[in-house]
């Protein structure tokens, strides 16, 4: 184990660094080592995953910390280069390693004829590299220079077309709000520190019950506040929508997979910290479920196929972060590795649609296109069916936890809210499912004739996230609230479970659980079948069949209180007019008024010492006129003075 | 009045008055020079007129003032010097065409 855990993070690294500084020159075959080093990785972290699940090959109950050495050994303030595995970080690394890999063999496909592929596969095993460390670490300071690695390859990859103006922007864009963020978790990480004097989690941890109440709660807002730019949380939500600018594989690995769950993962790593300021939980659950209606209802309005599953993701992520704050911190990890899974497969199968119509990612221009590409089709209605919580599927499962944990924690308004984001979500999905796959096609004649499936390169990968995207739900998730995950689990979360009284009542299916999934269920049905008779469904296998109907659509939305939503939901709300009205114009003019008062007020001062000095100085060059004459009047004249001023003061 | 401390100073005071004027209106060099021994002799005149009046200080006053007169002579050499040198380079004894200490 001393050897394989940083092995994990140090194949990645290698192809990063490999691939980065030869790429170039590798041509065509610049993407093998890459994702190569990206398997082993993957192999080497499904043997630990193995051990820190059974807790064999070394692992205690606790988990299994490696240190490499003495990262920053200063005296009063000690940072490891060290990693620390136990069941929570086991479960991110499925997912990181999972998907990532899987992104991996897909951009194969996707990228091929990109001029850059050498540079897209060293940023993406840069990402990995820095993902894996994030997860592994076994500080906070180490958490943190993961944390802004997965920024600067998220930044790097969002650019990736960097000659495209609107993806250049999207970049910085990203990379600016995140700052935001992460100076919170900085700070969180300074207060820290200044109350403990270590960064070690686990020492962390174990002495944050000492630290006075009010640092608890500026301690958790903190690091909640990283974990708010990172996963992209109201309101520094603003980012995600943008990075879809970036190659689908990225916003399927990045920006919908595995980067925006970070903050999930730093706060449910953080759990004895929030589980000290619940006050800070009730927040975490506010922002949370916000963010998840929030994004669901502008996800009603986009046609863009890639932003719709972005606010998806925003409003999944909102869920998770729901289900931190109620406590039910499982549920939260368990959406978070079932959601990583479906909406990787829905952003591979959206940029697989993408490529067979030759880059159009208007859902106004795709349509019928069930038939032309099947495997895409199958795969992303699995997605869809998944991430809408039909049972058996995975979302069903993860999502009914969350908001069972919301109803039994006394969160009611987060049910309330939940529920209805569940309804939203199916609606929204079997839209974009019913414009994009059924119904006539509305793709441009010139490419109508030569769509095609991707390359089984791109069509394998969503393929084998399909099955987790079934069968992951079943398999961890069964029986309901003490499957496999919460066995796992519950050695990291059973203290602050207790601290925070948060104690949900044990699982009922002929009680209140069940009528909460039947409940749910039944809304989300409600929901597809409406979708379906809006947007058409076509699937003769199930002898369904219904014609798109945008008359109908269209005569909904003009009803005038319709019509206003529509238009809120259609514009973001406004986010974005919000941001560039606050920073950009006013915050242009606060910066004007400073370069002004810098200019004339801090650069006049200076200059003007200057300039009384040199007028000074010139004035005073003709009193040195060389004549002795002249030196000696004003010998003279002082002479004079000083004997009248000795008069005067003797007179007196 | 007469021979009594106050004419003396009196006198010397019109002296040094006389060695000022001379000094800061001359425009000839030398005319300056003899200025100054006219200021410097004021000067002497009443150190000699305060030794001669009050009697502790008799000794003192005959002892600075030869210091004086030696200072006052080397002091003439010195300038005299000098203002031969600059009017070899000027070709003039006139001091309001030296300006050399400007630079």
């Amino acid at each position: 184990m001393n050897f394989l855990i940083p092995l994990i993070p140090a194949l990645p690294l290698a192809g990063f660094v490999i691939t980065g500084l030869l790429g170039r020159s590798m041509g065509r075959d610049s993407h093998r080592l890459a994702v190569w080093a990206v398997v082993a990785s993957w192999v080497v972290a499904m043997v630990v995953v193995a051990g820190a699940l059974t807790h064999n090959l070394g692992f205690g109950e606790g988990g299994f910390g490696v240190t490499l050495w003495n990262w920053i050994p200063a005296t009063g303030f000690q940072a490891d280069m060290g990693f620390y595995v136990d069941t929570l970080t086991a479960c991110l690394l499925i997912v990181v390693t999972t998907i990532g890999m899987l992104v991996h063999v897909y951009s194969i496909g996707y990228m091929a004829h990109d001029d850059g592929k050498w540079r897209f596969f060293s940023y993406l095993n840069l990402f990995m590299f820095s993902m894996l460390i994030l997860v592994l670490a076994d500080n906070l300071l180490l958490v943190f220079a993961g944390w802004e690695l997965v920024g600067l390859s998220s930044y790097l990859l969002i650019g990736f077309w960097y000659p495209r103006r609107s993806a250049a922007e999207a970049a910085k864009k990203a990379f600016l709000v995140n700052r935001v963020g992460d100076m919170g978790f900085a700070l969180g990480i300074m207060a820290i520190w200044t109350q403990l004097g270590t960064l070690n989690l686990q020492k962390v941890f174990a002495a944050f019950a000492g630290v006075p109440h009010e640092w608890q709660i500026a301690i958790a807002l903190l690091i909640f506040c990283g974990a708010v730019g990172k996963s992209a949380q109201f309101p520094l939500h603003v980012w995600l929508p943008d990075a879809m600018e970036g190659p689908t594989p990225v916003s399927a690995l990045i920006h919908a997979a595995t980067m925006v769950n970070a903050g999930v993962y730093l706060v449910a790593r953080c759990n004895p910290i929030f589980g000290a300021a619940p006050e800070v939980m009730t927040v975490v659950a506010a922002i949370g479920i916000f963010t998840a209606i929030l994004a669901a209802s502008i996800a009603f309005t986009q046609t863009d196929i890639k932003r719709v599953l972005a606010y998806s993701t925003l409003s999944q992520l909102g869920y998770m972060f729901a289900s931190l704050g109620v406590g039910a911190w499982t549920a939260a990890i368990f959406h978070l590795m079932s959601h990583g899974f479906f909406k990787g497969l829905l952003f591979l199968g959206s940029g697989s649609v993408i490529h067979a119509v030759d880059g159009e990612q208007d859902m106004r221009k795709m349509g019928g296109l069930a038939k032309k590409i099947p495997t895409t089709y199958v795969t992303m209605l699995i997605g869809s069916v998944a991430i809408a919580g039909v049972p058996p599927l995975a979302g069903f499962f993860s999502k009914d936890e969350i908001l069972g944990g919301a109803f039994k924690n006394g969160f009611l308004w987060v049910w309330a809210i939940g529920f209805a984001v569940a309804g939203m979500t199916a609606f929204y999905m079997f839209r974009l499912m019913g414009m994009t796959f059924w119904g006539e096609s509305r793709v441009d004649p010139e490419t109508e004739h030569h769509i095609h499936e991707s390359p089984p390169s791109m069509t394998r990968p969503l393929i084998l996230l399909a099955i987790p995207a079934v069968f992951l739900g079943m398999l961890i998730g069964l029986p309901p609230e003490s499957g496999l995950l919460h066995q796992w689990l519950a050695p990291i979360f059973e203290h602050t479970i207790a601290a925070s009284g948060r104690t949900e009542a044990a699982y009922t299916f002929f009680g209140i659980d069940g009528a909460l999934a039947i409940v749910t269920t039944g809304l989300v049905a409600a929901a597809i079948v409406l979708a379906w008779r809006l947007f058409g469904v076509n699937m003769p296998a199930l002898g369904l069949r219904a014609e798109p109907r945008p008359d109908r659509v269209r005569e909904l939305s003009a009803q005038p209180a319709m019509a206003a939503l529509y238009r809120g939901s259609s514009n973001k709300w406004w986010f974005d007019d919000l941001n560039n009205l606050l920073f950009v114009v006013w915050g242009g003019r606060l910066a004007a008024a400073a370069f002004w008062f810098d200019r004339t007020v801090i650069d006049g001062t200076v200059n003007g010492i200057g300039v009384v000095t040199t007028g000074a100085g010139t004035a005073l060059r003709r009193v040195q006129t060389g004549r002795v004459q002249n030196y000696a009047l004003g010998i003279a004249l002082g002479l004079i003075a000083m004997a009248i001023g000795y008069i005067l003061i003797a007179v007196r | 009045m007469s021979n009594s401390l106050d004419s003396y100073l009196v006198l010397s005071g019109l002296l040094f008055a006389i060695g000022t004027f001379g000094f800061l209106a001359r425009r000839n060099a030398i005319s300056m020079l003899m200025s100054i021994e006219l200021m410097i002799n004021a000067v002497n005149l009443t150190i000699l007129a305060f030794g001669a009046f009050i009697t502790p200080l008799r000794t003192h006053a005959a002892v600075i003032a030869l210091i004086v007169i030696a200072v006052a002579a080397a002091e003439a050499t010195v300038g005299l010097a000098i203002i031969i040198a600059i009017y070899r380079n000027k070709k003039t004894p006139l001091v309001d065409e030296y300006d050399a200490m400007k630079d």
